[in-house]
């Protein structure tokens, strides 16, 4: 699958086509290095427009990310999000927070 | 808990409830199936889409409590693509309920894969799988760009309008379990389940209890949600969507007149989480000192989600039974019906009125045991009949051929096992009626036809046995190229033509095919004979009508059950036989015995002014014995015809078990089988439809018969019958019985 995520410090990370249960474990340890790899207070890029698929657990995972953001004080930057993400946070109540981080903004 | 981690008591019991979960999700299956088949007749129905989401996610659900790793992430594919249906997303093209049943298929076989304990599979299954997945993801990804959906703004269901009427706000609070993804659920499909049932008004996603990245287990579940639902479900419905997550969720439904104390209740059952009041707080309203009072009540040891008993009740009306057991009750009672029979038998011969009263009650009450016993095994065929849905679906357009398959009386119940046996037989014969009955558009336009063939699945009781009918508007069966056969293969002599009914039996011969290719479906010849055999082993009979151009009936006689009949017991010289009291219509007592017969005991009666066919049995089975001054005629109705049968002593109603024929006895077609009466005597039990036969046809017309061309439900009886009746070779019926 060529969904691996680069973990360059500068690099934006590429959300994959499929962010669900089958996928969290994978991308949990990646996340994580390129977590610690990016340089404090540096906002957090997010690329999304290749999400194709989502779950409940997939968007935990992210979420889990933004709290991580969010203790270490840096911002998180939600670039294109997909259709299928944004529906994915409209089926999940998250509209309000892919808001706050969507970049550009998405229309409500 | 995650089941490949269980401890010893958790695995013993996953084997203690697998095979019920099997059965369940057959049946789901099956249900996914017919769901999928009207939805085609009906695109766009939500309740129909709304059940198919649920029979997908009900099965999803209990396999992830069984770990069924296969089963929930295939399923979980197809219920993606099922909810974009259900959100009006997708259309349902004729191409994507394919697939939707090729998935079903698969299912099927991944069930039965967790039914045989398979660890390992074919690499071609998981290939074929795996080219499914990427179907649907195709079919659900292609339409997800096209279409932006704000899941918070979706419509309510334009199909469910009534609902809007009576709808009322619900306000629910879930917190999910750590297990819920690990047990194949997801929050996001459970919440789009909800807006099925209504529409979510306000939503909000508590992720307080998300820990950062460092912290997550990914694939622990920390997510709640709040949400106000306007939906005219009941209480019960808003609770079955969680039925799933049940065990390890907080649930809390808060009715939409619940009063502020209650709201403060629930708070009280929330998890000790300070925010989520906030949340309720912003949501519901709830005035900020009640919520103040609920939240800073020490936490006391309060029960998990309340269970309410209402959620079980609607599965709880039905209580699943081993068929085995439930045999093994009914062996017993047949053994309980004889010695029963036997004790009257006792009772009577003491001439005490009580104990023969006693015996009387308890002979009623055994009948009664007995009916009820056997209603336990009685299931309705429409089941079997919908299975031919699909068949009738895929094979059709194979053969390029429209055809409408009408179902009637499909609530006719009939015996499981005679309805597990009947399905093959009827398979053959649906299959073809499609192959060989029914034209192509262009040949039954060509013939002034409706474009579109019509099929008929029905069944019905009659005269205690079940008719089941298959009919179509096809071409009939074609009687030149049939005979064409007959006479390459020397089934009949060349040149001879017997009568257009004869010709159809024919088709019944063993390797008979008149399709002029040979098609995977049927025209292999290997079809009708074996059907027939299968029919009558069954006890049943399978008979065909036909007219050329205007279509073909076949009809299947089969009895209700296997086990016991009532019975009407005769006595003809030393034997006693018994015919099914359903059969009986009337009995005419005391004739004269002087009437006019054949050589095989054949003559008439008249009775009421009618002439009734009368088949004397002492002649035509030559049973010796001195002839009574006197004889009686019961009247018998079998498949639509009146017939009497000339007997020595009327002996009255018997309750009969019916134990088959022994090995020996097999051929001997025209018994449906024995019975031991209760002093231990054996009586045989006819076969009535085949015994009209007898009584209906013209006398001396069998000897003219050709070669296999004996009646088609009962090959050659006649002529071993004769046989034996001729020679004087036969011994009496009571003696064969013995040595069943």
């Amino acid at each position: 699958m060529a969904r691996r995520t680069q973990a360059n410090t500068a690099m934006p990370l590429a959300l994959p086509a499929e962010l669900t249960i089958y996928t969290v474990g994978e991308l949990h340890p990646q996340w994580l290095a390129w977590l610690q790899q990016g340089a404090a207070s540096a906002p957090a890029e997010l690329q999304a427009a290749a999400v194709e698929q989502v779950d409940g657990a997939g968007l935990q995972l992210l979420l889990s990310l933004s709290r991580a953001l969010a203790e270490r004080g840096r911002a998180l930057r939600i670039h294109s999000p997909s259709e299928v993400l944004r529906s994915g946070c409209a089926a999940l109540g998250l509209n309000a927070w892919l808001q706050g981080h969507a970049e550009p903004g998405v229309a409500a | 808990m995650k089941p490949d981690h269980a401890k010893d008591p958790d695995l013993s019991f996953i084997r203690e409830v697998l095979p019920a979960f099997i059965s369940e999700a057959q049946e789901q299956i099956e249900s996914l199936e017919q769901l999928l088949l009207q939805l085609e007749d009906a695109p766009g129905d939500s309740e129909l889409l709304n059940a198919l989401f649920r029979c997908a996610h009900t099965i999803k659900g209990s396999a992830g409590i069984f770990g069924l790793n296969r089963v929930v992430a295939f399923t979980h594919h197809v219920e993606s693509l099922l909810d974009r249906l259900r959100e009006g997303q997708i259309e349902l093209t004729p191409a994507l309920s394919t697939l939707l049943l090729q998935c079903n298929d698969q299912l099927r076989t991944l069930i039965a894969q967790a039914a045989a304990a398979e660890e390992d599979e074919a690499v071609e299954t998981r290939a074929a799988r795996a080219a499914l997945v990427e179907r649907l993801q195709a079919t659900a990804g292609a339409s997800a760009i096209a279409i932006a959906i704000a899941g918070q703004d979706a419509a309510p269901d334009p199909g469910t309008p009534t609902r809007a009427s009576s709808s009322r706000c619900w306000h629910v609070c879930a917190a999910f379990g750590p297990d819920t993804f690990r047990n194949g659920m997801d929050p996001m499909a459970l919440l789009n389940y909800l807006r099925g049932l209504g529409e979510i008004t306000t939503l909000a996603c508590d992720s307080a209890a998300v820990p950062a990245l460092d912290q997550l287990d990914p694939e622990t579940c920390h997510l709640a949600f709040e949400l106000d639902l306007e939906t005219g479900a009941s209480r019960d419905e808003i609770e079955g969507a969680f039925s799933f997550v049940r065990d390890d969720c907080t649930l809390q439904v808060l009715a939409p007149d619940a009063t502020a104390e209650a709201d403060a209740g629930l708070i009280d059952d929330l998890p000790d989480d300070p925010r989520l009041g906030e949340t309720l707080l912003a949501h519901a309203g709830v005035s900020p000192q009640l919520l103040n009072a609920a939240l800073n009540k020490p936490a006391q040891g309060k029960p998990a989600a309340p269970k309410d008993p209402g959620v079980e009740d609607t599965s709880g009306r039905y209580i699943r039974v081993q068929a085995d057991r439930l045999d093994a009750v009914i062996n017993l009672l047949g053994e309980l019906v004889i010695a029963g029979a036997g004790a009257a038998l006792l009772a009577r011969q003491t001439r005490q009125s009580a104990l023969i009263e006693a015996n009387g009650q308890i002979s009623r009450l055994v009948e009664e045991i007995r009916n009820g016993t056997l209603q336990l095994r009685m299931v309705p065929i429409g089941e079997t009949f919908s299975r031919f849905r699909r068949v009738v679906r895929d094979t059709a357009a194979e053969l390029g051929k429209d055809v409408l398959l009408d179902i009637q009386g499909g609530e006719t119940e009939l015996d499981k096992s005679m309805v597990e046996r009947i399905a093959d037989p009827l398979m053959h014969l649906v299959r073809n009626a499609l192959d060989h009955g029914l034209e192509t558009p262009e040949q039954r336009l060509a013939s002034g036809k409706a474009g579109q063939g019509k099929l008929v699945l029905s069944a019905c009781h009659d005269s205690g046995s079940v008719l089941i009918r298959i009919s179509d508007d096809g071409q009939g069966i074609q009687r030149e190229k049939v005979l064409q056969r007959a006479w390459e293969r020397g089934l009949v002599d060349d040149g001879v033509r017997p009568s257009d009914a004869d010709i159809d039996k024919l088709i019944f011969e063993p390797g008979f095919s008149t399709a002029e290719k040979v098609t995977n479906l049927s025209g292999r010849g290997v079809g009708m004979d074996v059907v027939r055999r299968n029919i009558e082993a069954l006890r049943g009979t399978v008979t065909l009508h036909s007219e050329p151009g205007l279509g073909s009936r076949i009809d299947i006689r089969l009895p209700l059950t296997l086990a016991i009949i009532d019975g009407f017991l005769v006595g003809v010289a030393d034997s006693k036989l018994i015919f099914p009291l359903d059969a009986v219509v009337e009995v005419i007592e005391n004739r004269a015995a002087v009437s006019e017969t054949d050589e095989r005991g054949r003559g008439y009666v008249e009775l009421r002014g009618q002439v009734l066919p009368v088949v004397s049995l002492r002649a035509l089975y030559a049973l010796e014995g001195p002839e009574p001054e006197r004889t009686s005629v019961v009247v018998l109705q079998a498949g639509g015809r009146r017939y009497g049968v000339r007997v020595d002593q009327l002996l009255g109603q018997h309750q009969t078990v019916i134990k088959p024929l022994g090995r020996m006895f097999r051929s001997l077609r025209g018994m449906a089988g024995s019975s031991i009466l209760g002093n231990g005597e054996v009586a045989l039990i006819f076969d009535v439809t085949a015994l009209s036969q007898l009584a209906a046809e013209p006398p001396g017309s069998s000897a003219r018969v050709p070669r296999n061309q004996a009646e088609t439900g009962h090959p050659n009886r006649q002529a071993h019958v004769n046989h034996n009746a001729h020679h004087g070779r036969n011994a009496t019926f009571s003696e064969q019985g013995t040595t069943t």
